[in-house]
């Protein structure tokens, strides 16, 4: 199936986020869609896959102009996008979600449903048990299934939204044998929209580079990182570099914790954190950091053991409470669990500054504004926070953040940002370290863990192991790392590479 | 959409619906044949065409304006307090326990005789406070969804007033308590069946209320809950102590609106005392959109209804005599038709959007 675009414009307000992009995209091939936050990939994409119209352009499928009234319309032509949440109903099972979307008679056949997901999943090399509920899925399982679902319902052409957010080394090696395979065997056209330049490094073929609604490049892999970079952002960004800096006192002890993570129970966790430090977390998805985060926060129970904070033992004491002492959590899902869908900035800004029974409805609007430019975010005070870009709606998470922190506890904290945004919230969060904070967090993304960590935590297996020498100079941090949380069932140093898509370690 | 646009989008959908509601009850009463037209005019008489019936417009919208404020909170925290009914009957049952032992003559009790209806009215909103707050309990500690908890103890506390009524507080051959005492019910003028105590109060609270949702913490708190309470939470917000509070406060008002009920209305205690008005509360709630600007002229709206079908249900002109829970099937046939022209109009907007994107 060959794709054409042409000159596909969409103008939102004032905002052209797509000024006439003409793009093609050939049977067999895989393409990266490469852009920073608001560069209009998304807008491109949610085009092509039917979820809106253009205001102008059109869209040709082997020669012949085609338009699409909703989602349903382009899979109908072989258009599939999976999105970075996978749309999916978590309440029901693999094999029920599998079958959502078939078009079959009154009574579904499940044995028959059953065994094509066998076969899909096995063509692919996916391992999907049809009776497991979907929200005991991790992401990457979850997007396993949308893509046989995709597939199964006769996609042709496959979009992925940052597919590699959030899932495991394993799982991204999976995926990505099976989108080659995908692409060689099956002749499927494979779309990737990242901003992860080794992924696309790793996977694709053809890159298209998009800047401000424009396409500003269009390259034949392999291309040096530095260039895509460079057409990405207009020119090149430093890696940041760690300083040095002084440690307080000790602002949480973790004792002997035992906490059961979602398919295992992590055991006998000890960790000591002073004031000023960054630690990272580090392991495969699902293996226990997002846990014991939460349950730094008392958001989740302990089996056993205990945390103090500051010397006090935080056993009982609810989230709100351990806020006002200067604990802060912020978890991934921003729209999830963080900020309140439907309501305006300011109003955000009015439930967590202040204590008063009154709320003062001008001085909300005013301390917003104040925030709004100086955290750089792009919105109103009375802009609703879904209509913020996640970048935005980030910085928006990072404004709310009370003054006087003395623990940040951090789950992914630059998941889905390109690299400048990230590099804007590390400087945000470092500058709270800087005065006394200290810091939690964990990241799939190893080089994140590594430039700003100073000592690692990593989950293996059920256990927590600390790493205090990455300044050591004999050996590489990363690849270190990637061993330990490999453990054995990864097998060790080659798989670790295949991870990395062969990008050469440092 | 200006809010000019928006404020005649809704009064357009409210009148459609209103044309559909009548319409529907004219159908009604013609294949009974009856005169609706006639009916009609009889009912607009009935309800607000005398001084006294526009009087007894105001009365009965009070309990319903109560019900309607404390949903107000509730609904706004994403709670469908359906056991609100449960309440109301708890704090009528909680007024009689004092008004069914005051004497007819209480000359000699002094100062202590205008203590009388505060008590009552208090311990009427510890009732209300008591069952919405078991409900709140039942959700927050057991994780029992507020409304299989609340239809719960609606069944509950009918069978109390139920066991009262027929047992140790029954007075004479029917199941009911023996009339009130003056002193024991809510005061009221003599030449109309008024009552300006009670309107102060429904008034304050309504606007209490009122004035929660738009400028107290408290009540941006229950939106964010009502939003999204996870996120809520997570910025700091107390989530189960706010439910906990939306939840008995709710059911503080609604047990008032019982006392009113039982100390106004109808004078005694008596099986069916509620006579729905939380649950009228809800449809008020629903219909207004959780806009509470809205809720009192809908409230009076809703309160015409009843008093106009009874002058049409005690008519003796049998063209226009008809039951009075027509009145009923109009107010519900109203709500779904609001409902429903809300949705219209939603999916009219977004096409409207979706064309002028294409254009």
């Amino acid at each position: 199936m060959h794709v054409e675009l042409r000159h596909i414009t969409k103008t939102f307000g004032s905002v052209r986020a797509n000024d006439a992009l003409s793009l093609e995209f050939a049977e067999g091939r895989i393409y990266a869609l490469l852009g920073e936050n608001g560069a209009g990939k998304s807008t491109l994409m949610k085009i092509l896959s039917g979820y809106q119209p253009p205001d102008s352009g059109t869209i040709l499928i082997d020669g012949q102009v085609v338009t699409f009234q909703t989602p349903a319309d382009a899979l109908r032509c072989g258009i599939g996008m999976l999105h970075q949440d996978p749309l999916d109903v978590p309440n029901l099972t693999v094999l029920d979600n599998f079958m959502l979307g078939r078009r079959e008679g009154l009574l579904p056949k499940r044995n028959a449903a059953r065994e094509a997901l066998a076969q899909q999943a096995g063509r692919l090399g996916f391992q999907l048990d049809p009776f497991r509920y979907v929200d005991s899925l991790t992401i990457g399982e979850r997007q396993q299934l949308e893509i046989v679902r995709l597939l199964s319902l006769g996609a042709r052409l496959l979009i992925l939204d940052e597919p590699t957010t959030g899932i495991s080394a394993e799982q991204k090696h999976a995926l990505f044998s099976a989108l080659k395979r995908l692409a060689a065997q099956e002749g499927m056209t494979i779309i990737l929209v990242s901003h992860k330049l080794e992924d696309v490094a790793a996977l694709c073929d053809e890159v298209y580079v998009l800047r401000g609604g424009k396409l500003v490049g269009h390259c034949q892999m392999p291309t040096p990182i530095e260039a895509l970079v460079t057409l990405m952002f207009g020119q090149s960004l430093p890696r940041p570099t760690r300083s040095a800096h002084a440690l307080g006192e000790e602002i949480l002890r973790a004792e002997a914790v035992s906490l059961t993570a979602r398919r295992l129970t992590v055991r006998d966790l000890s960790l000591s954190v002073r004031s000023g430090e960054v630690i990272g977390l580090a392991g495969l998805d699902g293996s226990g950091q997002s846990d014991f985060l939460r349950a730094c926060a008392g958001l989740q129970a302990l089996n056993s053991g205990r945390i103090l904070l500051a010397g006090m033992p935080i056993h009982g004491k609810r989230y709100p409470e351990l806020l006002r002492l200067g604990v802060a959590y912020a978890p991934s899902g921003r729209l999830e669990e963080g900020l309140v869908d439907g309501l305006t900035l300011t109003e955000h800004f009015a439930l967590t500054a202040g204590n008063g029974v009154w709320i003062n409805w001008r001085g909300a609007a005013t301390l917003a504004a104040e925030q709004i430019a100086r955290y750089n975010i792009r919105g109103a005070p009375h802009s609703p926070v879904q209509t913020l870009s996640g970048g935005n709606q980030q910085r928006a998470l990072i404004a709310l953040l009370p003054k006087n922190l003395r623990l940040l506890l951090l789950e992914d904290p630059t998941r889905g940002l390109d690299v400048e945004s990230t590099a804007w919230v590390w400087q945000q969060l470092l500058a709270r370290r800087d005065q006394g904070a200290a810091i939690l967090f964990t990241s799939p993304d190893l080089d994140e863990i590594v430039t700003y960590s100073d000592r690692v935590l990593v989950f293996c297996e059920g256990k927590a192991t600390l790493v205090t020498d990455l300044d050591d100079p004999s050996r590489n941090p990363v690849e270190r790392l990637g061993e330990l949380i490999g453990g054995k069932g990864f097998g060790g140093k080659d798989s670790w590479v295949a991870w990395r898509g062969g990008a050469a370690p440092r | 959409m200006g809010r000019l646009a928006r404020w005649r989008g809704a009064a357009l959908t409210f009148s459609a619906a209103l044309i559909a509601a009548l319409t529907l009850i004219a159908v009604i009463m013609l294949s009974l044949d009856k005169a609706p037209l006639a009916a009609a005019q009889r009912f607009i008489e009935g309800a607000i065409g005398t001084p006294s019936a526009r009087a007894d417009v105001v009365m009965a919208a009070l309990p319903m304006l109560l019900c309607a404020a404390g949903l107000l909170l509730t609904f706004t925290a994403g709670l469908w307090n359906i056991g609100v009914e449960g309440q109301v009957t708890m704090g009528a049952i909680f007024a009689t326990i004092i008004a069914r032992t005051i004497p007819r003559d209480v000359s000699d009790w002094g100062i202590f005789a205008a203590l009388i209806v505060p008590t009552e009215l208090l311990l009427a909103m510890l009732g209300g406070a008591l069952w919405a707050g078991a409900a709140a309990l039942l959700k927050i500690r057991g994780g029992i969804n507020e409304i299989f908890g609340g239809v719960a103890l609606n069944f509950f506390s009918v069978n109390i007033l139920l066991s009262l009524v027929n047992g140790p507080w029954r007075v004479g051959t029917f199941p009911q308590t023996a009339p009130f005492a003056p002193a024991a019910l809510l005061p009221r003028q003599p030449e109309l069946r008024l009552s300006p105590l009670g309107i102060g109060i429904a008034l304050a609270a309504f606007g209490a209320v009122f004035m929660a949702l738009r400028s107290t913490r408290f009540g941006l708190q229950l939106r964010a809950i009502g939003r999204n309470a996870r996120s809520a939470g997570i910025l700091g917000v107390r989530v189960e102590r706010n439910i906990f509070w939306a939840m008995v406060i709710c059911g503080a008002l609604a047990g008032l609106a019982g006392a009113f009920q039982a100390l106004f209305t109808r004078g005694r205690l008596l099986p069916n005392i509620s006579g729905g008005v939380g649950f009228m509360g809800v449809l008020i709630v629903l219909l207004t959109g959780v806009r509470a600007a809205w809720v009192l002229p809908v409230t009076l709206f809703f309160a015409v209804v009843p008093i106009g079908s009874l002058k049409l249900a005690t008519s003796l002109d049998s063209a226009v005599q008809i039951d009075a829970t027509l009145g009923n099937v109009f107010q519900g046939a109203l709500v779904l038709a609001v409902l429903i022209g809300s949705g219209v109009r939603a999916r009219l907007a977004a096409r409207r959007e979706r064309r002028s994107e294409h254009g």
